[in-house]
């Protein structure tokens, strides 16, 4: 019988990976954001919206995450941005691997790159995928009970965006609840609240990524 | 539930030690993992114990999980903060309403093997 100590971190892996991706990106000069949220939060409809907004001045790629279907990264795809597809075919989240993967099939000529996770509020917050910000989605139809219910995930969260908020009133959502639990689980993170049906909100958080992301064509 | 891709990771780990280490058969395994890292206990030994059918080297291991609370303190006034769940989680602390910083909760790691 032989006793080892190992003291490894369980996603070394996962993470070495994860800061090859930081250090390409960051040579190439590009910033990158990972959105997260359960399935149906509009995920895909921000990141178009945010796209269609940005897209004269910033050069934008797409990496989708997906259990199956290519159906979000063709809807990225009209916009005219590099998209690349990865299927999980199964797994819950992305992980650091998958994306260094999905890299090398982007041209990676861009300043922006957005990684769509897979709709999912719990997995994915445990894996580093080497973006510079994590954005979380939460809509209004799911209720004012998920920050408490998923603390993970809003504690990885650099930037909540409330989504949907053209049904404040007509659910039952209290927004200040929302709010402060956010404040409790992510004292530092950035709260937008927008809507993608009525645009409302969508000017401050394009501005902030304005400021944020680093490089723009004059 | 990545729960799955988690138990991977530490069969990979495994695999790994016990090569450099000349085991053929692991029979305890250590893990530290924090309550804040996302991951559920349950369903991690629900994915260790079919690895077990899968893979000789651990059919008859023993995995040990050591539950760390998560931490916190202010960084102005140095005041320490326990919390048992990540639902209980308040990251201000109370006398500056400063933000927090987390300084444990958040392992994932093999602490250590034991195997012939």
């Amino acid at each position: 019988m032989k006793r080892v100590v190992v003291e490894r971190k369980i996603l070394q892996r996962n993470d070495e990976a994860a800061d090859i991706i930081r250090k390409r990106l960051a040579e190439k000069g590009i910033f990158a954001l990972n959105f997260m949220s359960s399935p149906g939060a509009g995920k895909t409809s921000v990141i178009e919206k945010t796209i269609n907004a940005l897209k004269n001045s910033f050069r934008i790629s797409f990496i989708d995450g997906d259990l199956e279907t290519d159906r979000d990264a063709e809807r990225i795809r009209k916009l005219g941005v590099d998209v690349v597809q990865i299927n999980t075919s199964g797994a819950c989240h992305l992980d650091a691997n998958m994306v260094l993967k999905a890299l090398d099939k982007l041209s990676l000529e861009c300043d922006l790159l957005i990684i769509e996770n897979v709709g999912n509020l719990v997995c994915p917050a445990s894996f580093d995928v080497g973006a510079d910000k994590n954005i979380v989605i939460l809509s209004v139809p799911e209720g004012d009970d998920k920050v408490k219910k998923y603390p993970v995930m809003f504690n990885v969260a650099d930037v909540v965006l409330i989504n949907k908020t053209d049904l404040y009133g007509l659910l039952e959502f209290d927004r200040e609840k929302v709010i402060s639990e956010i404040r409790e689980i992510k004292p530092d993170a950035e709260i937008f609240e927008v809507s993608c049906k009525t645009s409302a909100g969508f000017d401050a958080w394009l501005e902030y990524l304005r400021g944020i992301v680093p490089k723009e064509i004059l | 539930m990545h729960e799955g891709a988690i138990a991977q990771s530490i069969l990979d780990i495994l695999k790994q030690v016990a090569e450099d280490n000349g085991m053929a058969r692991i029979t305890r395994v250590r893990l530290k993992i924090g309550k804040l890292s996302g991951v559920m206990i349950d369903a991690l030994m629900f994915a260790l114990d079919a690895l077990k059918y899968e893979e000789g080297l651990i059919s008859d291991a023993l995995f040990e999980v050591t539950e760390t609370q998560i931490r916190a303190r202010c960084a102005l006034c140095n005041t320490e903060y326990t919390f048992d769940d990540a639902t209980d989680m308040v990251l201000l602390c109370r006398q500056c309403h400063m933000p927090l910083e987390v300084t444990a909760g958040r392992e994932m790691e093999i602490i250590d093997v034991e195997g012939e």
